[in-house]
């Protein structure tokens, strides 16, 4: 029995004769007397004949590729211009600084120029301004990214928030069939409003959160593979995959974080 | 350069990268000619469509080529390809997804496809089954399961691939194992 459990994680490996020979002998022979051990290996083996089916496929699949000529196509849609300018940087360009010494100079100097000018105004200059491409109002920089950001963290906060209730709700109400489908629509919403938060998270200030958001996704991303109705193993399997990765608590904690710093 | 099975040796693999990187475009074709069948299989495996799978290895190694830049000699380079691998096709499957999820017709096609194997377990479509389930595994598990089985790497060699340790790989290959019996256990039979 000991031997059992000691094997258990093995036989995968066993299978796919990944282990040590001397582990594997040892494994064999132990694997003659158990009879548990030999269900457990059988149930396995069912399964990698599904997979063995599934490669077989996939040779098929790919015995009908040209993969000699694909190189080529591929390399038919490489954007020309980056393919110039790559060029001009390998060779052209040092040319141009060895033989020109006049050109480089003159533009050493304009540079050189413009920042020194840069220098002696920037203390004058009120602040740099933006235009807000759907109003065209001028505002400051700073002023255009500040709100920006408190945008994205309420944003977040409300997109944290009707995760955290949808999630309380589906591990309450498991497979209830009257609220399923609603579950799936609120799901789907979510999913559909994260499209729209990526670009506002891209912020570095925002990257906690973005990291929860993203596993809330790929949750709802599972649940939404899912039907409507849970069956108890599936609940039981979304209970663990919240409890594991603590998505309810890192929820609270970043929500706090970001209630904070709004302040 | 290129062997049979599209392996090749990082410095080879360094010297084409450096290539590319400064507009060699045979480098990049060489490139492309080494990983194009490790791209495909991992595509297919997620995606199960030819057309699509080929669409896909035609967008990683674009991609590729516009992002060269950032990666830096001495990195695991199958692993960074792979990384733009799997968040391409995680991308096209979301994009699928909502696409589906606009026809009210389509909201339970896979629920059906499972149940009318279930029913009758004689008739499913065994490839079509495994690969569904593969897709509900968790991502790294999905990985390491299609790489050991349809890729035929031994556990060393996705562990250098995904650039995480041996021990992980096997851990992974027997959660992954463990969880594809529990989703097809209809279908295998008997379990427990």
């Amino acid at each position: 029995m000991k031997k059992c459990k000691q094997y258990k994680k093995d036989w995968p490996a066993f299978l796919s004769r990944q282990l040590n020979p001397k582990i594997m002998e040892v494994m064999s022979r132990h694997l003659q007397d158990c009879p548990a051990c030999q269900d457990e290996v059988e149930q396995q083996r069912r399964l990698l004949t599904l997979a063995d089916n599934f490669k077989k496929e996939l040779q098929q699949v790919m015995a009908t590729v040209d993969w000699e000529a694909l190189p080529a196509v591929i390399a038919s849609r490489l954007p020309e211009k980056e393919e110039r300018q790559a060029t001009a940087t390998a060779g052209g360009g040092w040319r141009l600084w060895k033989w020109q010494p006049l050109a480089a100079g003159l533009f050493l100097g304009l540079l050189l120029g413009g920042a020194l000018t840069f220098l002696v105004f920037k203390s004058r200059e009120p602040g740099r301004l933006t235009a807000r491409q759907e109003t065209g109002i001028a505002m400051p920089a700073e002023l255009v990214d500040r709100v920006d950001l408190v945008l994205a963290r309420k944003e977040t906060i409300d997109y944290l928030e009707r995760s955290q209730y949808l999630l309380l709700d589906i591990l309450q109400t498991g497979s209830a069939p009257a609220s399923s489908l609603l579950q799936q629509e609120r799901i789907r919403q979510l999913l559909t409003d994260k499209k729209y938060l990526n670009n506002q998270l891209d912020d570095l200030r925002l990257m906690k959160a973005r990291a929860i958001c993203d596993q809330i996704e790929l949750l709802f991303l599972e649940l939404s593979q899912l039907s409507p109705e849970l069956s108890a193993a599936e609940l039981e399997r979304v209970r663990k995959m919240i409890e594991d990765k603590q998505l309810l608590l890192k929820i609270n904690l970043v929500k706090k974080e970001l209630q904070q710093s709004e302040v | 350069m290129e062997q049979k099975n599209g392996r090749a040796d990082e410095t080879q693999v360094e010297f084409l990268v450096d290539r590319v990187k400064q507009g060699d475009r045979e480098a990049f074709m060489k490139l492309v000619a080494c990983y194009q069948q490790k791209v495909f299989i991992l595509a297919y495996s997620l995606v199960r469509n030819r057309e699509d799978a080929l669409d896909l290895v035609q967008e990683v190694f674009l991609r590729l080529y516009e992002k060269i830049h950032s990666y830096r000699a001495g990195e695991n380079f199958q692993a960074w390809l792979m990384q733009i691998a799997r968040n391409l096709s995680l991308d096209f499957l979301r994009r699928m997804k909502s696409r589906k999820k606009e026809s009210l017709d389509s909201l339970d096609l896979d629920r059906a496809d499972l149940a009318a194997a279930e029913a009758d377990p004689s008739c499913f479509q065994s490839a079509e089954i495994i690969q569904k389930a593969v897709r509900a595994l968790p991502e790294k598990q999905r990985l390491v399961f299609i790489l050991h089985h349809f890729d035929d790497l031994k556990y060393g060699e996705i562990a250098g691939r995904l650039g995480i340790a041996e021990g992980t790989v096997k851990s992974l290959h027997f959660k992954a194992i463990q969880n594809l019996r529990k989703i097809l256990t209809p279908q295998l039979g008997g379990g427990r």
